[in-house]
């Protein structure tokens, strides 16, 4: 009898869950839908994949808000849209992917523009600018690559970081490729890497960790970020060149950039080759 | 080092709650699923315990991080576009259906012949004799088994970090990134998980004992 | 959308995969291997009279068994180092892979020796065996018989979980699989063929270690 009871609550809690756990999907916000700009405009809203550890480019603080520049820089390209911002946090390996397979709209992501990473996305202008560097302790002594022989070398995986250093040292060295920016900097103050390849701000972050043991060895490049969208997507790209036109004619782009960046914007190059700024 | 606060605690606790809330629509999405894979199993037509069993075995023989890349990636190109945690609930129920599938097989298996052959006798059809006479026998016996999985589910919910979805061990990660303490962190996660994954570990090891006794 | 599928760039670096699958095979033997000296000592420190020795296994058990992989080489590589105990990649991975599969290996074990009755044993020393061959022909053979089908179904889960290794810059299949993804952008068509590598990878393992439980276990049980 108490048998029976069970098993009918059980089977009828489960139906119950079951239902609920279908409904879910639905009583969530609209899926992501990531199409062209009109189907965004109409739905309201843009979905931009955004890095969520990097700061302070793309980074999820404490409360749970997605941070940053590009965080900023988005939420004005929504509003000049006239539309919602969805950001999805994104590992440095997925940013891509995830745009070309139509996860996000568009990339605000702390994107390095490269000529290689040119013939997958298409970039905007240039929005900010990244110096990319060597990192290790003060105490060693490293000028440029060949100092670099035997040893172990962190960066994040598919990084322009892990691109320089790779073609850098071939094989005198052992690289180590972590998901993220937060992996390989936990990676070197857990002295599991000697050195790592970093992007500006990894100087601030090394330096609240443990101040004054490290320091920037030799620059690797300096790269310049830019939105990314899909190759070919003309209303994607013209509408964020627009936009990104706007905010540096009235300022905006200057006081994101100092509250972030504090350090005035840099002169972006009027173009660069085998990246173009727009859809040919 | 920044303290761990308030703040970071909370944020943990966001991160849990999206470690629970997949494991829950898992392990109800695959529990559905998974009772027709099972049925599939035990089937006598040679087209539905053949292709139930080859689910079963790609499923058991991938390992469940490249089943959330490969669902994650390839919905995508299915043209489907949807939000990245319904992708990773997708992987993590189509995953559960084809453990649950196997393990009820073998609850299935393990009801006495007897059972059918009665069933059978007093004129029920398929349905049920399933639903009223084979099924509850199976679930019952196959409950630790059960329990046991769900127990790998929500540890399993972890690798979501590794596509990126913030669930608890990646808010694990962020806060010890901002707050450079990772011993504290990461013992403070593990402890979370532990605080979820024991207690079910000590439901299902009871019932094992209870059903033993049983059968004594 | 115009995405068309291209499983050719995984086709020229096939070489390449096929090497760090060996690697990952590397790491699950030695993991495995590990483990099961793991076990064994387990079982021991586990059925001993001393509770100082009893207390630990059984909290080291639950404890593993309770926690997430990830969760648990997080710790040993970015934690660890903190006491001054610095493991690189790959020796990481392989205690990662020998602690955890350890701590189910005791259970599996324990549950072996335990299911041998009294009974047997005292009819061995009955017969005139003296200790040692009680040991090997009436315990630990019968046991590992009983226990073969759970030993090596875990060790073929520990070698999928190699692929969690990935995380801390191991050098495996799952990690070489992100290289070629970052250098080509094609995830599905390079995570798809590896997906299939693993499952030959499980599917020779189950046939190895089925042949050679028919080769072990050949003999009638009753």
């Amino acid at each position: 009898m108490i048998n029976k009871l069970r098993h009918a609550l059980h089977r009828r809690s489960v139906f119950i869950a079951a239902a609920g756990a279908m409904l879910l999907p639905l009583v969530s916000a609209l899926p992501a839908h990531a199409g062209t700009l009109e189907q965004a405009k109409a739905a309201g809203k843009v979905v931009i994949g955004i890095q969520g550890d990097n700061a302070p480019w793309g980074f999820v603080n404490s409360s749970g808000v997605q941070d940053g520049l590009d965080a900023d820089i988005g939420r004005a390209f929504a509003k000049e849209l006239g539309v919602e911002v969805e950001f999805v946090p994104l590992a440095v390996a997925n940013r891509i992917p995830s745009l070309v397979t139509g996860k996000v709209d568009v990339l605000f992501a702390t994107m390095g523009m490269t000529a290689e990473r040119a013939k997958s996305i298409q970039y905007s202008k240039p929005y900010a600018g990244n110096v990319l560097s060597v990192y290790g302790p003060k105490t060693t002594k490293i000028a440029d690559y060949k100092d670099l022989a035997g040893l172990t070398i962190g960066v994040p995986k598919s990084s322009a970081m892990d691109t320089s250093i790779t073609a850098g040292v071939g094989d005198k060295a052992t690289i180590l490729r972590f998901d993220d920016d937060a992996a390989t900097i936990q990676a070197l103050l857990a002295g599991q890497v000697q050195v790592v390849g970093g992007n500006q701000f990894y100087g601030d972050r090394l330096d609240a960790a443990s101040a004054g043991t490290y320091d920037t060895k030799f620059d690797l490049k300096t790269l310049y970020n830019g939105a990314g969208t899909r190759l070919g997507e003309k209303d994607w790209n013209e509408a964020i060149n627009a936009f990104l036109d706007k905010i540096m004619a009235n300022g905006e782009h200057a006081k994101i950039y100092a509250k972030w960046m504090k350090r005035e914007v840099p002169k972006f190059p009027e173009s660069m080759p085998d990246i173009p700024y727009t859809v040919m | 080092m920044a303290n761990i606060g308030v703040n970071e605690l909370l944020f943990l606790l966001q991160g849990l709650k999206w470690t629970i809330a997949l494991a829950a629509i898992g392990f109800v999405g695959g529990g559905i699923f998974g009772l027709g894979v099972a049925l599939m199993r035990v089937s006598t037509h040679a087209v539905l315990w053949r292709s139930g069993a080859a689910y079963i075995a790609v499923f058991q023989g991938t390992p469940l991080l490249m089943q959330l890349f490969v669902v994650y990636y390839g919905i995508g190109l299915l043209g489907v576009n949807v939000d990245a945690w319904i992708a990773v609930a997708i992987a993590f129920t189509l995953h559960t259906s084809a453990f649950l599938g196997e393990i009820w097989r073998g609850g299935i298996q393990s009801v006495p012949k007897g059972q059918t052959e009665a069933g059978k006798a007093l004129g029920l059809h398929y349905v049920s004799r399933m639903k009223d006479v084979i099924l509850p026998q199976a679930l019952k016996i196959s409950l630790p088994a059960t329990i046991g999985f769900l127990v790998q589910l929500v540890k399993g919910t972890s690798l979501a970090a590794i596509v990126g979805f913030v669930e608890l061990s990646r808010a694990g990660q962020i806060v010890s990134n901002q707050t450079f303490r990772p011993l504290m962190v990461f013992a403070i996660i593990g402890a979370i998980y532990f605080a979820l994954c024991w207690p079910l570990s000590l439901w299902g090891a009871s019932m094992e004992r209870r059903l033993a006794k049983a059968a004594r | 959308m115009g995405y068309v599928l291209d499983f050719s760039v995984v086709y020229q670096r096939l070489p390449e995969l096929l090497l760090a699958a060996l690697s990952t095979v590397g790491l699950a033997v030695a993991g495995m291997s590990l483990a099961t000296l793991i076990g064994i000592l387990g079982v021991l420190t586990r059925t001993s009279k001393s509770r100082i020795l009893r207390i630990p296994t059984i909290a080291f058990v639950e404890v593993i068994r309770n926690t997430p992989f990830l969760v648990q080489i997080f710790f040993i590589f970015f934690a660890l180092p903190q006491f001054g105990i610095r493991l690189n990649p790959t020796a990481t991975a392989i205690i990662a892979l020998a602690v955890n599969g350890g701590a189910y290996a005791i259970e599996i074990i324990r549950g072996g020796v335990e299911s041998i009755g009294k009974g047997q044993i005292e009819a061995g020393f009955a017969l005139g065996l003296h200790k040692g061959q009680v040991f090997r022909h009436i315990v630990l053979k019968p046991a590992f018989r009983a226990i073969y089908p759970s030993l090596t179904s875990q060790f073929i889960m520990l070698t999928l979980t190699t692929s969690v290794c990935t995380s801390i810059a191991a050098y495996e299949l799952t990690s070489v699989a992100q290289r070629i993804e970052s250098d080509t952008f094609r995830s599905f068509e390079v995570y798809f063929s590896i997906t299939l590598i693993y499952l030959a990878i499980s599917g020779l393992m189950m046939t190895l270690f089925s042949a050679i439980s028919r080769l072990l276990f050949s003999y009638p049980v009753r």
